[in-house]
């Protein structure tokens, strides 16, 4: 993995849910990650096709990976399969919502 | 004399503990929660019948969908105050849907009509602005327990509010043109009216039992200069005019506090200012929505009971 997708993984952890204090990468909304030479393709999902803050959390990744040095483009595709389930968060984002008092 | 209890409420409050059940309360302080606790509540109910006939003219179906997740949500914190009046001996169904009209208690602002999704990107950075620092107050300085605690969500979810009127308003004043002209159109009327929210200003108000009982933290002053603070820069960054400017560590308005309001022409008149008094009177009599609004959801209710018992 080059030290920029790296680096992009890691902005992504900073992106939190507008909705809950989890961040996107917690969970488990991103399924890949690649850059080209300042190009960066994301592919994501969201955890209800109807998500209130569907285009927040689209302008958020976008923003922040913009904000990247070395980034200059970012394409985000929005995919619905495999369908996201709990089963998808990480340890850590599984005990942020348990803290925040969402059964996982 | 003290009574007991009367001697053991005082202990509590003085000490800053929380108050968890009624046995631990006096019949005043009772009282002044379940007052606190419908303003709340009833301010909840009716954010979402007048959000919602403007987040029908929503943009997309995105923004559709974000306005109607608002409404839920506000519901829902609804739903949490008259649920713990529900627990403190009163009725939900009854507070709902047995009251007149004009006896709910939520801030006059509500019942001018909110027509366009402009006005309602200001009215989720305004008034939900105004409804985060109220109860972030309440939050922080509650001495009654149970609320105190529901309101850990409530705050989240007033953020998502929040950065939906935000992020709209910034869009429709970077859009420029007659969109931005709109939006400084109807910020005119809706700014003064959030200012006003906050009640009486403090040296009017001699007293406040709330305060006394830690019901909150802050005076109203106090509460008007918290969500100045925030407004004010924000307009100003977005290129939005506001009629406030900062003195100091304070915010000064840039006009007569109170003035008169034509609700049907959402027009202030600066040249003709009023008394708190003439103020009182108008928020008494209510808005032009607000017997609609309350229908809204009470004649479904009656309609199903009728249908029931024949």
């Amino acid at each position: 993995m080059s030290s920029l997708t790296e680096r992009c993984w890691a902005a992504l952890a900073e992106v939190q849910d507008p909705e809950m204090p989890i961040s996107l990468v917690d969970l488990g909304l991103i399924y890949k990650l690649e850059v080209e030479e300042g190009l960066v393709k994301v592919e994501l999902t969201f955890t209800a096709m109807g998500c209130p803050a569907y285009e927040m959390i689209l302008e958020d990744v976008r923003a922040r990976l913009l904000a990247e040095p070395g980034i200059e483009h970012v394409l985000v595709k929005v995919v619905w399969d495999p369908p996201w389930s709990s089963e998808r968060l990480t340890p850590e984002g599984r005990e942020a919502l348990e803290m925040w008092g969402l059964a996982v | 004399m003290a009574t007991a209890n009367q001697v053991r409420f005082d202990a509590l409050l003085s000490k800053g503990d929380l108050i968890e059940t009624p046995s631990e309360m006096t019949p005043e302080y009772l009282k002044e929660l379940k007052h606190t606790l419908t303003v709340s509540g009833d301010t909840e109910l009716i954010s979402a019948p007048a959000y919602y006939l403007a987040a029908q003219r929503a943009p997309s179906v995105n923004a559709f969908m974000t306005g109607i997740a608002i409404i839920q949500d506000e519901l829902a914190h609804a739903h949490i105050a008259y649920h713990i009046l529900e627990e403190l001996g009163d009725d939900e169904e009854t507070l709902i849907f047995e009251r007149d009209p004009k006896s709910f208690r939520y801030p006059y602002a509500f019942d001018v009509p909110l027509e366009s999704w402009t006005e309602l990107a200001i009215a989720n950075a305004m008034y939900d602005q105004a409804g985060f620092c109220l109860l972030g107050d309440i939050h922080e300085a509650c001495s009654y327990g149970p609320w105190k605690r529901g309101l850990v969500k409530v705050m989240a979810e007033e953020n998502f509010h929040l950065r939906n009127g935000q992020s709209w308003m910034k869009k429709i004043s970077k859009a420029g043109g007659e969109a931005k002209s709109e939006l400084q159109r109807n910020v005119d009327w809706m700014f003064p009216l959030t200012v006003e929210w906050f009640g009486l200003p403090d040296n009017l108000k001699m007293h406040s039992t709330q305060l006394e009982y830690r019901l909150k933290g802050k005076t109203n002053d106090e509460l008007r200069q918290w969500w100045l603070s925030v407004v004010v820069p924000f307009c100003e960054s977005i290129g939005v005019k506001v009629p406030a400017h900062r003195e100091g560590d304070a915010y000064v308005l840039d006009y007569p506090f109170p003035s008169t309001f034509d609700a049907e022409n959402k027009h202030w008149d600066f040249n003709d200012p009023c008394s708190w008094d003439d103020v009182l009177e108008r928020w008494r009599a209510r808005g032009p929505r607000n017997a609609e609004m309350v229908a809204d959801f009470q004649e479904s209710y009656y309609k199903l009971r009728k249908s029931r018992a024949s």
